[in-house]
């Protein structure tokens, strides 16, 4: 009887410990949101030297951080962007093998020119450590088209990632889009003809060829336009039908050329909301194409950089 | 031959006598925890989750393999003279050398058999995530194995002639230094003092270059490696192991054991 009163106390004395223990540690504030940007962040050399050969691990633990500072509801992300540049620094000299947090840099250091900059040396880090990964190359030419327009990098960049495993079979005809708008026409189709020839890709050349057509019909389509210029200060009226540059006494053309390099069935028209002489097969001029709320959201980003711009 | 078959003797003694030790147990079973709950960290990451697992697997073997090489290793001859059981050792027809080397062999069996059960857990998580494994993978448990190799060799020379308390702390000091060396002859080459720039490149060849033997990271991205990237570090490892013994041999034969 004495026995088991005694662990009867016994039992009675562990429920209340571990009520007590449950109580105090829900009762505590204990959300890491002020904690994370609190996180020590070692200089880069140091953090090698101390880390005694354990650098990735130390480099998967501030990649974990660096997502936690992202993920979740953890505040404002913009916040944390500094932030994330200096994680990403530090994990990539204590690991520069893992393509992942260059890419996350690459993501999330859009909110000023200088963030996207410091977003392109790590991608250029990743370049030269892992060469064979098309995606850093397709991140660097993204951030120079999209954000810093600088169509010439873009362009260098993208065709740096031409012929590499797994790389989008669109990427050299928008690298030869980004040459247009930076060379012009002859550039593009010198860069797309050689694409052409150098690929071992079969589908890929096909696309080549098929942007090199597009090509040829923009030369049509801009003979054209200089005609149609031709026509306007000849009688002072711009064109109804593209077939007005035949007629008359003393015709602009003798004959239009061809809306396809290839099919026979494609005609000129002007196109009614662009007021531009199109190929009814492509509907369209040789250009870069942008979605609208692609369109749209480069103007949100622009505008947040004027302020910026303007302050400094 | 009957010089190796008493090493061998004393060998399988200090292996008996080592897995009776419930330190072993207790930081081989983190070890294995460690690998184990490298599947939930690794679930954290949305990229590259099975490489982060294989990091932490090879830390948890490294750190692990390392604690237990020293703190078994530093005991060694510390023990057999605390029990007198030296006295009854060296009474028989066997010399301090083929003694030291038994204890030497005895322990390493020892800390490889811990690591092979670590190196099973590693390979098993992997293959249930789907994980790669491949020669890289062998390389680097091979280079760990060679660490593991030296690492005890350094516990054996200091356990040859000091307490079991300045052997683990030496010990640990060396480990250390061994991983920093590289790094530390790169910043004394920086350095505009030509003594920092020597006295830094004199640590880097006298110290272990345990770095070396780290071959983790590579293993872990599947990068290319050439042959001798693993036959030099272990040739070196080899070198070193038997610079150290050769020393630690030299000094117990001239200790007092009265």
């Amino acid at each position: 009887m004495r026995d088991w009163i005694h662990s009867w106390h016994r039992y009675i004395v562990a429920v209340i410990a571990i009520s007590l223990t449950a109580f105090a540690h829900s009762a505590m504030d204990t959300s890491a949101e002020d904690d994370l940007s609190r996180i020590f962040l070692p200089e880069a050399a140091h953090a090698q030297l101390w880390s005694l050969g354990f650098d990735t691990v130390l480099a998967d633990y501030y990649w974990l951080q660096a997502l936690q500072l992202v993920g979740g509801e953890r505040g404002d992300t913009a916040q944390h962007i500094a932030m994330i540049g200096e994680m990403v620094e530090l994990i990539t000299t204590l690991d520069p093998w893992g393509g992942g947090p260059y890419r996350f840099a690459a993501i999330w250091m859009t909110d000023s020119k200088q963030s996207v900059r410091t977003a392109n040396r790590l991608l250029e880090r990743s370049i030269a450590h892992i060469p064979t990964d098309w995606r850093s190359r397709y991140y660097l030419g993204f951030n120079y088209f999209f954000y810093l327009e600088e169509n010439g990098k873009a362009a260098d960049a993208f065709e740096a990632a031409l012929g590499l495993e797994g790389v989008p079979r669109y990427l050299g005809a928008l690298a030869a889009r980004l040459r247009m708008n930076e060379g012009g026409l002859e550039m593009a189709a010198d860069f797309l003809a050689e694409f052409a020839r150098t690929t071992s890709d079969d589908f890929t050349r096909v696309e080549y060829l098929k942007a090199l057509d597009e090509v040829e019909t923009e030369r049509g389509a801009r003979k054209l336009d200089a005609a149609r210029e031709e026509y306007w200060r000849r009688h002072g009226e711009d064109i109804r039908d593209v077939h007005d540059l035949l007629r008359g006494p003393a015709p602009i053309l003798t004959q239009l050329p061809p809306a396809h390099p290839h099919f026979d069935f494609p005609v000129w028209r002007i196109d009614e909301q662009s007021g531009q002489i199109v190929s009814s097969f492509y509907r369209s001029r040789y250009h870069l194409h942008r979605a609208d709320h692609d369109e749209e959201r480069r103007e949100r980003w622009r505008s947040m950089q004027e302020p910026d711009a303007r302050a400094s | 031959m009957k010089s190796l078959a008493r090493i061998w003797t004393i060998a399988m003694n200090t292996l008996r006598e080592a897995v009776r030790n419930k330190l072993l147990y207790a930081l081989l079973f983190f070890g294995v925890a460690v690998i184990l709950a490298g599947v939930v960290l690794s679930a954290l990451s949305y990229v590259e989750s099975e490489r982060i697992l294989q990091d932490f697997g090879f830390a948890a073997i490294r750190l692990f393999s390392v604690a237990i090489a020293i703190f078994v290793g530093v005991t060694l001859i510390h023990r057999e003279v605390e029990r007198r059981t030296v006295y009854a050792i060296l009474s028989k027809p066997l010399s301090r050398a083929e003694f030291l080397l038994g204890k030497y062999v005895g322990l390493l069996v020892t800390i490889w058999l811990q690591m092979a059960i670590m190196v099973v857990f590693f390979v098993a998580v992997s293959l249930v995530t789907g994980a790669p494994l491949d020669a890289g993978h062998a390389a680097a448990f091979a280079l760990i194995a060679a660490e593991l190799a030296v690492i005890v060799a350094v516990a054996t020379f200091f356990s040859a002639f000091t307490t079991p308390m300045l052997a683990s702390f030496f010990s640990i000091g060396i480990w250390a230094l061994g991983h920093m060396t590289r790094d530390l002859r790169d910043i004394g080459a920086s350095s505009i003092s030509e003594s920092v720039q020597s006295t830094t490149a004199l640590i880097h060849r006298v110290m272990p270059d345990l770095e070396s033997f780290n071959f983790a990271t590579e293993a872990a991205h599947g990068l290319a490696f050439a042959a001798s990237d693993v036959w030099l570090p272990l040739l070196y490892g080899v070198g070193y192991v038997s610079v150290l013994l050769v020393a630690a041999i030299g000094i117990f034969e001239r200790r007092d054991l009265r």
